[in-house]
């Protein structure tokens, strides 16, 4: 950040707002265009049933499911980078963090359509929350559906919040630098704020609190999530390790997907003070650190599947290994547990183009890690006149699909509307500017 | 075009502009010890040595709305499990209770959670009384939220302006105005 001045850091940041080049206006059109084929496809389904999803019995879960946790895990980077590494002040944090949390917030965004297209009737969603009705009839507040419903829409929520706060003072300073009706927009979304010194008292303490309140989210969001599973009694996913085993995945695959996203920002918006291969590097560790975790999760579950001396248990690894599903399972380790391993060798996690492969695979693997738990499981239960294989079909990718597009819409959006660095505290980093560091150069010049 | 609406500069205000945080740590200090409280200042950044010269290190009370809010959060979420379980009561057999701590942990935390930060929301926005659309005209430059730090001393009688004033020159102000033809006459 040397040779960096407050204003340098007001202009570089806002610099690609409001203007969109042919190349964004592709991206964008890609992304509404995979938007609006998932849902035609979602209107297929709505009109003709659930039929048209690939279930047949027992396979209930599918495409569905592991679409929806596979967008709640990536959320999890943005919390950790903007939250818990706040609290710990990790410099590295701040060019990356904006992107990431919204990242987080649309990730959210994509995985809370997901329960209500699982379900097939989306119109009755309500009926989830706890509101009195005519019969008074409640939830059933000890099943995990139930905490999942809680723990997401919590999640969103803090994140939301601290995200909208988070952006408060730069939304101000797009403001202070804008004219006619986006001034007015950007006026009435900066809610006044002037930098006072009352605004930054409280908003100082206030954001502490926010992140100290998202930072148990972390961890709380992922284990209610594997809790779905684990409280069954479905051989193959009822252990006491997913929740360890889910956050662990999904900071992996969150700390990918921020590589994947921010790495071509950077370059493109040339923001190589704010947001270069120091950052990656870290991410890249981030990566290494819960892809090892994972790997382990990996080899303990089915150690202790063996280990257990239960069949239906043991049954469902061995078929993972060597069935029908091995192609996914195998997959999975290839892309979660042996090419990460380059990230070891630091010449490929300093490499724009070694980074960005590697979070590819990287979100690839961890989309079959989901998969491979819930349709291997459902597939090959109790009973082995029930074994059936699961294959989705062209509705449900086209939804799989039309969610990528709606993250994708949201993300390109937003690079174009708010600073996606953030800029005040880019200004923390800088040494203030102060008189008697210009009078000491003074004297070293005079000399 | 956009319509140019003057606003006048707000009776008793003199605004100073700094570009350097030393000088700007300086004026707050003389103007304190002058006897000078009634000043606002504003900065493109939050700075602790701002904060700790001008409130001395006491703790912003948004706080308690925090506590509060987590406690209600908590209790509530908590009562709203057990008492919707009471209210539509599911026997099982097998000794399992109607009202199972465990099990209600998890909404509990989440409510703790998601109320703290509502709580804390409402703090912050009704101590900095946000939203504000009648700050004073001093505070609303553009270079406040860029590169400039500012300080705007309110309220002050004909006979100090010129006293603040020559405070603000000597700690290093890049621009000084308002009350200007008190100074000047």
């Amino acid at each position: 950040m040397k040779g960096l001045t407050y204003g340098a850091v007001t202009r570089d940041i806002l610099r690609p707002l409001f203007k969109p080049s042919a190349a964004y206006m592709a991206l964008l059109g890609l992304c509404v265009g995979m938007l609006a084929w998932g849902g035609y496809c979602l209107f297929h389904q709505l009109t003709w049933g659930l039929g048209v999803a690939g279930y047949q019995p027992p396979v209930f879960w599918g495409v569905y499911i592991t679409t929806f946790v596979f967008w709640v895990g990536i959320g999890h980077a943005g919390t950790l980078i903007s939250a818990v590494l706040f609290l710990f002040r990790s410099k590295w944090r701040t060019g990356v963090y904006r992107a990431s949390e919204a990242m987080t917030i649309f990730a959210v965004m994509s995985a809370a359509l997901f329960p209500g297209i699982h379900v097939g009737r989306a119109w009755n969603a309500y009926w989830l929350f706890p509101y009195p009705n005519q019969r008074q009839l409640w939830q059933n507040f000890k099943s995990p559906l139930m905490w999942d419903v809680f723990a997401v829409s919590s999640y969103f929520t803090v994140s939301t919040i601290f995200f909208y706060i988070g952006l408060i003072p730069d939304i101000a300073a797009v403001r202070d630098r804008t004219t006619g009706a986006i001034q007015k927009i950007y006026g009435a979304m900066a809610l006044g704020w002037r930098g006072t010194d009352r605004q930054w008292r409280h908003y100082m303490a206030a954001y502490g609190f926010f992140a100290a309140f998202a930072t148990p989210l972390v961890l709380s969001v992922h284990s209610v999530v594997s809790w779905d599973f684990a409280m069954a009694q479905t051989a193959g996913w009822h252990s006491t390790l997913f929740p360890p085993y889910f956050v662990a995945g999904a900071i992996f695959s969150g700390c990918a997907m921020v590589i994947t996203l921010l790495l071509p920002m950077s370059v493109v918006f040339k923001w190589q003070d704010y947001i270069n291969v120091w950052h990656f590097e870290h991410l890249a560790k981030m990566c290494m650190l819960t892809g090892f975790i994972l790997t382990y999760a990996y080899g303990v579950e089915h150690y202790i599947a063996w280990y257990s001396d239960n069949p239906y248990e043991w049954g469902i690894f061995v078929d993972r290994l060597t069935g029908k599903y091995d192609w996914v399972f195998w997959t999975m380790v290839l892309c979660n547990c042996v090419i990460p391993l380059l990230y070891w060798i630091p010449a490929v996690r300093r490499n724009y183009v070694g980074l960005f492969a590697v979070s590819i695979f990287i979100n690839i693997g961890m989309w079959f890690e989901r998969y491979n738990i819930i349709a291997s499981a459902l597939a090959h239960q109790f009973d082995p006149m029930s074994w059936t294989y699961y294959t989705p079909t062209w509705v449900e990718w086209g939804i799989m699909i039309g969610s990528f597009g709606w993250f994708g819409m949201w993300f390109v959006l937003f690079m174009k509307i708010m600073p996606s660095v953030a800029v005040a505290e880019i200004k923390e980093l800088i040494r203030p500017p102060l008189k008697s560091d210009a009078l000491k150069s003074e004297q070293v010049h005079a000399k | 075009m956009s319509e140019i609406i003057y606003v006048p500069p707000t009776p008793g205000a003199v605004k100073s502009v700094f570009a350097n945080l030393d000088c700007l740590i300086e004026a707050i200090h003389q103007l304190k010890k002058a006897g000078f409280t009634n000043f606002i200042v504003t900065s493109p950044l939050p700075r602790h040595e701002i904060e700790e010269q001008i409130y001395e290190g006491r703790p912003s009370p948004v706080r308690w709305f925090t506590l509060f809010g987590a406690l209600f959060g908590g209790t509530g979420g908590f009562s709203v499990s057990a008492l919707s379980h009471v209210n539509w009561p599911m026997i099982i057999p097998a000794g399992k209770p109607l009202v199972s701590v465990p099990a209600f942990i998890v909404l509990t935390f989440e409510a703790t959670i998601l109320f703290g930060c509502f709580f804390t929301l409402l703090g912050l926005l009704l101590n900095c009384r946000l939203p504000a659309n009648d700050l004073q005209i001093e505070v609303q430059d553009p270079r406040f939220s860029d590169d400039m730090f500012g300080l705007v001393v309110n309220g002050l009688a004909k006979a100090d302006a010129g006293k603040v004033k020559r405070i603000l020159g000597e700690a290093g102000a890049d621009e000084i105005s308002g009350m200007e033809e008190l100074s000047h006459g």
